[in-house]
């Protein structure tokens, strides 16, 4: 077996982060947004207004909050009823996101599904568990693995000899970052997560969806996107850049573990939702 | 039961569940008969996939049902030892027999000890 040797430690790793040139930085819009969310006077109507300005940002974000990976019952129709619905983490988190997730659909469209399906998983978990905000556990779900949407961005060869490796070797890509880079895409995606101010309900879920009993408050929705992880994989809906079901943490699933009737009404669950996502993509052409 | 595009419904297919426009209005129920002129007047109103009774139709890209079966436990290789992932795999494979083949099929494989 040939030795594999990348020049990238988790310094290397660090400080490159610290630069992020090929990601989108935050736009302009959301530190406005972060200001006024401050400020306890502020309405989701006036929230929204500003928001409405833009319109292409409009058109997407109401395309992504109708789509069935959150699964809202009804239908939402502007800005301010998102926000009201949604809540604020939840729109400034695909406002965030939203160009990253075009990006990934042209360049890696199995880990955009993979993303995606395992929204709509942690959105279906959510709800029969009672979550306040499920929507907003979805989208924890679909930012689950930006930290391989960073290195794939921002490490392209690395990332490429890191799946190649994964491949070779027959193993997962998380263990070989984890011997190689001794750095997960769990807690890379966890810093950006974090550097753009997303509430710890995200950012938790996002660093330790491996390791979800790390999660400190947050450790039930850490499950559940921890879960959602290995269903999506399990039925086989999009890739997360190796072909295995990832092993179950036990502590995880004390949290949120179902019986058969319910692990077989969830599966339909998905099933459905995944064959409506089959034509979903981002852009709003 | 099969999800499909309404441009592979054909006359004789049966529905398995009601056809909905993208807007949630359902047109006919389950167990509606397709005929040709249903299929149009279907798509007319925007519907755009059909749930239908058992596996009529192969898409472009399609796996065949053992060889996702096969899949399924290559996917899981790696889990053997894990009780409740055991234990999910086989869920998913009873719901995709079940979906493909029928209840009949299902117990058939039941009582011989494949599943
Ligand atoms: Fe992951
Ligand atoms: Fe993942």
């Amino acid at each position: 077996m040939p030795a594999i040797i990348l020049p990238m430690t988790r310094e290397d790793i660090l400080k490159r982060m610290e630069d992020v040139q090929s990601l989108p930085t935050l736009p302009p819009i959301v530190s406005k947004l972060n200001e006024m969310v401050n400020d306890q006077e502020v309405t989701a109507s006036r929230l929204g207004k500003i928001i409405e300005k833009d319109q292409v940002l409009t058109a997407k974000l109401l395309k992504m909050v109708n789509s069935s990976f959150f699964g809202f019952p009804q239908r939402i129709s502007t800005i301010p009823n998102a926000l009201v619905l949604l809540g604020f983490n939840v729109i400034k988190t695909l406002i965030v996101t939203s160009s990253i997730f075009e990006v990934m659909q042209a360049s890696d469209v199995k880990l955009f599904e993979h993303s995606l399906g395992c929204a709509a998983a942690a959105g279906i978990i959510a709800r029969r568990r009672g979550i306040k905000n499920p929507e907003e556990v979805s989208t924890a779900g679909l930012i689950h693995d930006l930290g391989k949407i960073v290195m794939r961005a921002e490490f392209p060869e690395e990332y490429d000899r890191i799946l190649a490796a994964a491949r070779e070797r027959r193993i997962s890509v998380r263990e070989v970052e984890e011997e190689i880079v001794g750095m997960g895409h769990g807690e890379i995606g966890g810093l950006l997560a974090s550097r753009w101010n997303l509430p710890e309900s995200l950012v938790l879920p996002v660093r330790f969806h491996h390791t979800p009993e790390r999660a400190g408050d947050h450790k039930k929705i850490a499950a559940i996107v921890h879960f959602s992880d290995i269903l999506v994989r399990a039925v086989g809906y999009g890739s997360g850049g190796d072909p295995w079901v990832p092993p179950l943490d036990h502590g995880a699933w004390e949290r949120i573990k179902f019986g058969k009737r319910e692990a077989e009404e969830i599966l339909m669950e998905l099933e459905e939702k995944l064959a409506e996502l089959q034509n979903f993509t981002v852009d709003i052409s | 039961m099969q999800r499909i595009p309404i441009k592979f419904a054909a006359a004789g297919m049966i529905l398995e569940k009601e056809a909905m426009t993208p807007e949630g209005q359902v047109l006919c129920g389950a167990g509606t008969e397709l005929t040709a002129e249903l299929i149009l007047r279907l798509e007319k109103q925007g519907v755009a996939v059909l749930t239908v009774q058992g596996h009529p139709v192969t898409l472009p890209g399609e796996k065949s049902l053992p060889e996702r079966l096969k899949e399924l436990d290559s996917r899981f290789s790696r889990v053997k030892g894990d009780p409740v992932l055991r234990a999910i795999k086989k869920l998913i494979a009873r719901m995709w027999i079940l979906q493909e083949r029928g209840e009949e099929a299902l117990q058939a494989l039941e009582k011989q000890g494949k599943l």
